[in-house]
């Protein structure tokens, strides 16, 4: 092989070379005249990322064996409180004071403490002790590749099994003195439902002679809530907490000598009428998930009572890949501008949410039933404006069935582009500039704010936080709800910051003599969710591409 | 189950087409030499598992393709990777030089703390030698990487080449666990020196009782 050749493809090319084409704003790696991958060539790398998968695997199985171990520590543990030892509760005692973690700064006693050589700069330089709880989170964050990776990679939680004394014959023993409640607490997790993964919680009664230990058990829950992302190493975020307060939280518990036991439903505010339903057949969705819903009609009152039972299998939002539905109903068609919507209360941080709530529709005759229908789409609720996860129309017809109860597939969000006030936006990484370029293109139906009917808008902009704390502004467009801008603004940032910040842009009405009006807000971040957050991302992984998206505005202000 | 291992440090090999980026992972892998030149397709990797100080560490070795039209591919690995390895032929000006192109190709794309190594392979081929080692280490202390002279086909520097490379890692996951320390501390210990004041009193009698 030639390597003197002034333009040898198979070598890296020269700086001359690389500048030129850094102009072509393609990026250095994107060679345009090398010949595409061949049928075998796919073919071979394929193979080799799927033996790579399999490595990968393996290794976020041994993550989520790690993160387990470390959250069954935790989950064990007694919580901070003065005077008592974090994991085990042991009070302080005369041969045996308690120990100052160098980490978590939480005393602990000698037996859940261990000993770290000193410090070389530290300036307590008496003894170091480590809680083991600090230790092991050190220990998991050096086993997993977080202190590289700054996260925790991706990994496989093992098998739940009920481990602990309270086999399932006891189990079962207990379900049955329990009697008629123990049913409702049953017949509540049906399959399927977050619930039932996890055996129903138990309460310790408070009785005599356990006292003091019920309040530890409500303590330790409520430490686990709050101060597990805190705990431990700076910037270890554990994923998973809010699996945390679903798992039963006595069940390791080793003393039992006379306490009894009770089953406590795990939701008490669910209505009993709920339980006795029997599943309906399963429908086949699209993807998106189902909703269960049961309507009835009441004649006196000439209602239409819309039950929101449940939904299951939603589409995922966030980067966790949870949702925060919320339901808004509609009757359609509409009677002339008086829209008749209703919503639900929102159910954070899951794909199956348990609505059970009802709804009422009043005025509906029924010759309507006949004629109308009833529109459900769900949303994610989030505070930067609401996406749309999947819809559902169904006749009112059904009330007048007998089962009135009904399980819907539920549809894609209809028409991909958003509608209403919005922002093309094109974000775009460059690794040259070691920057976010941001392209404010044009803004479309923004809401007019001045007496002229029209608005005379302008966009701010910022990342959040960004050390250099850059802000700007594009022009103003004088009388125009549909401005064109066109304008690119630089963020110095690094990618892996970008993954942590947020870009926030704000629309405003020029005003003279009076404070600007307010026209909308966008947030992009790997905190938003839906589109915003596949803009963000996409930035993110396929940096010195232009990534064009209009995003819907919302109307709240937040900065 | 598979065999348990404490640490999964992902490596990577660049540099020009046919400096024998292959040839070293293969040595290194399989302890074999293959004569013929074969190009590698895009990507490749190879798991080796060592014991570094009593803990047993999982190497993924990555093999990219040095021809430029894998560049895709293969620059999408390098964030992922804890260290590289860049490798040059001796005999071989231009893919010497073009060391400091991979080098800022690293800094465009892995991540910052990456952990960088540069190998000057085939320094078993002495009479067709055209880069000196004298060259390679004073590149090396520009950019402060380590450096070796290694040869996959006469087993030399390789292992050492590997083992370096992931203590290297291992001592900067070390360091980055103990200075993650103090900032954590620091906050706390404001809170601590107020309640040891308050507690001093009855720590002191009670010391005081033992004795």
């Amino acid at each position: 092989m030639n390597y003197q050749s002034k333009a040898n493809k198979y070598v890296c090319p020269n700086d001359r070379q690389l500048s030129l084409r850094a102009k072509l704003r393609t990026g250095w790696s994107a060679a345009r005249s090398e010949p595409p991958l061949s049928k075998s060539e796919r073919e071979a790398i394929a193979a080799v990322v799927k033996r790579a998968e399999k490595v990968d695997e393996v290794e976020a199985r041994r993550v989520g064996r790690l993160v387990a171990r470390l959250e069954g520590m935790r989950r064990s543990a007694q919580g901070p409180a003065p005077r008592t030892c974090l994991l085990c509760g042991e009070t302080s005692r005369l041969l045996a004071p308690l120990r100052t973690c160098a980490i978590c700064r939480n005393s602990a006693c000698p037996k859940c403490v261990i000993d770290t050589p000193p410090h070389r700069s530290s300036i307590y330089s008496r003894e170091q002790y480590t809680c083991i709880l600090c230790a092991e989170t050190r220990e998991m964050w050096k086993k997993s590749g977080a202190w590289f990776f700054k996260s925790l990679p991706k990994y496989i939680m093992p098998d739940k099994k009920i481990t602990g004394r309270y086999n399932d014959t006891e189990l079962a023993k207990t379900l049955q003195e329990a009697g008629p409640s123990s049913n409702e607490g049953k017949t509540d997790s049906e399959p399927g439902s977050p619930l039932s993964i996890h055996p129903p919680s138990f309460s310790r009664q408070p009785s005599k002679t356990d006292s003091r230990k019920s309040v530890c058990l409500s303590q330790d829950h409520e430490w686990n809530e709050t101060d597990i992302l805190s705990h431990g190493v700076s910037g270890l975020s554990l994923h998973r907490t809010d699996s945390l307060t679903q798992r039963p939280l006595g069940l390791k518990r080793t003393s039992s000598k006379g306490s009894a036991y009770s089953i406590r439903s795990i939701r008490k505010d669910m209505p009993k009428t709920m339980t006795q339903i029997e599943r309906p057949p399963t429908i086949p969705d699209a993807g998106f998930g189902t909703l269960e819903i049961k309507l009835a009609y009441d004649n006196g009152t000439s209602s239409v009572a819309v039950t929101i039972l449940r939904a299951r299998g939603l589409i995922g939002m966030d980067m966790t890949g949870l949702s925060d539905p919320f339901c808004r109903l509609e009757i359609l068609p509409r009677e002339g501008s008086y829209s008749n919507r209703l919503r639900t209360k929102t159910v954070h941080k899951t794909k199956n949410p348990e609505f059970n709530e009802t709804l009422h529709f009043f005025g509906i005759t029924e010759s309507d039933l006949d004629s109308k229908c009833l529109e459900i789409v769900l949303f994610d609720d989030d505070r930067y404006g609401c996406d749309e996860m999947g819809s559902a129309t169904v006749s009112l017809r059904e009330c007048l069935k007998c089962p009135s109860q009904l399980r819907l597939a539920l549809s894609g969000a209809s028409g991909s582009e958003p509608t209403g006030p919005r922002l093309l936006l094109a974000l775009c990484y460059s690794t040259k500039k070691r920057a976010l370029v941001t392209t404010v293109c044009r803004g479309a139906e923004l809401p007019p704010q001045d007496s002229n009917g029209y608005s005379d808008p302008f966009v701010k902009l910022h990342l959040d936080p960004d050390p250099y704390h850059k802000k700007h502004k594009t022009s103003i467009k004088w009388r125009n709800l549909n401005p064109i801008w066109n304008e690119e603004f630089l963020f110095e940032t690094r990618p892996t910051e970008l993954s942590r910040q947020n870009l926030t842009l704000t629309v405003w009405d020029k005003d003279y003599g009076k404070p600007n009006d307010f026209l909308g807000s966008l947030v992009l971040g790997a905190s938003s969710k839906g589109r915003r957050l596949k803009h963000w991302m996409d930035c993110i992984k396929f940096p010195d591409h232009r990534h064009e998206q209009w995003h819907s505005l919302t109307d709240t202000q937040h900065l | 189950m598979a065999k348990t291992y404490d640490y999964l440090f992902k490596l990577l090999l660049i540099g020009d087409s046919g400096v024998g980026k292959t040839s070293i992972l293969f040595r290194f892998s399989e302890d074999a030499f293959n004569i013929s030149f074969i190009s590698t397709i895009g990507i490749d990797f190879k798991i080796r598992t060592i014991d570094l100080d009593g803990k047993k560490v999982k190497l993924q070795i990555w093999d990219t393709a040095g021809q430029e039209r894998f560049r895709t591919i293969t620059t999408a690995y390098y964030r992922g990777s804890m260290g590289i390895m860049l490798v040059y032929d001796v005999t071989n000006e231009k893919s010497f030089e073009n060391i400091k192109n991979w080098i800022r190709n690293i800094e465009e794309n892995a991540s910052a703390d990456v952990e960088k190594m540069i190998l000057g392979n085939k320094c078993d081929l002495d009479a067709k030698r055209q880069v000196s080692k004298e060259r390679g280490e004073q590149l090396a202390v520009e950019y402060q990487i380590k450096f070796v002279e290694t040869s996959a086909k006469d087993s030399l520097n390789v292992e050492f080449a590997f083992y370096t490379l992931a203590r290297d890692i291992k001592a900067k996951m070390e360091k980055k666990q103990e200075a993650s320390n103090p900032p954590g501390g620091r906050t706390g210990a404001h809170q601590l020196r107020a309640n040891e004041q308050q507690r001093k009193p009855t720590s002191w009698l009670s010391r005081c009782s033992v004795l």
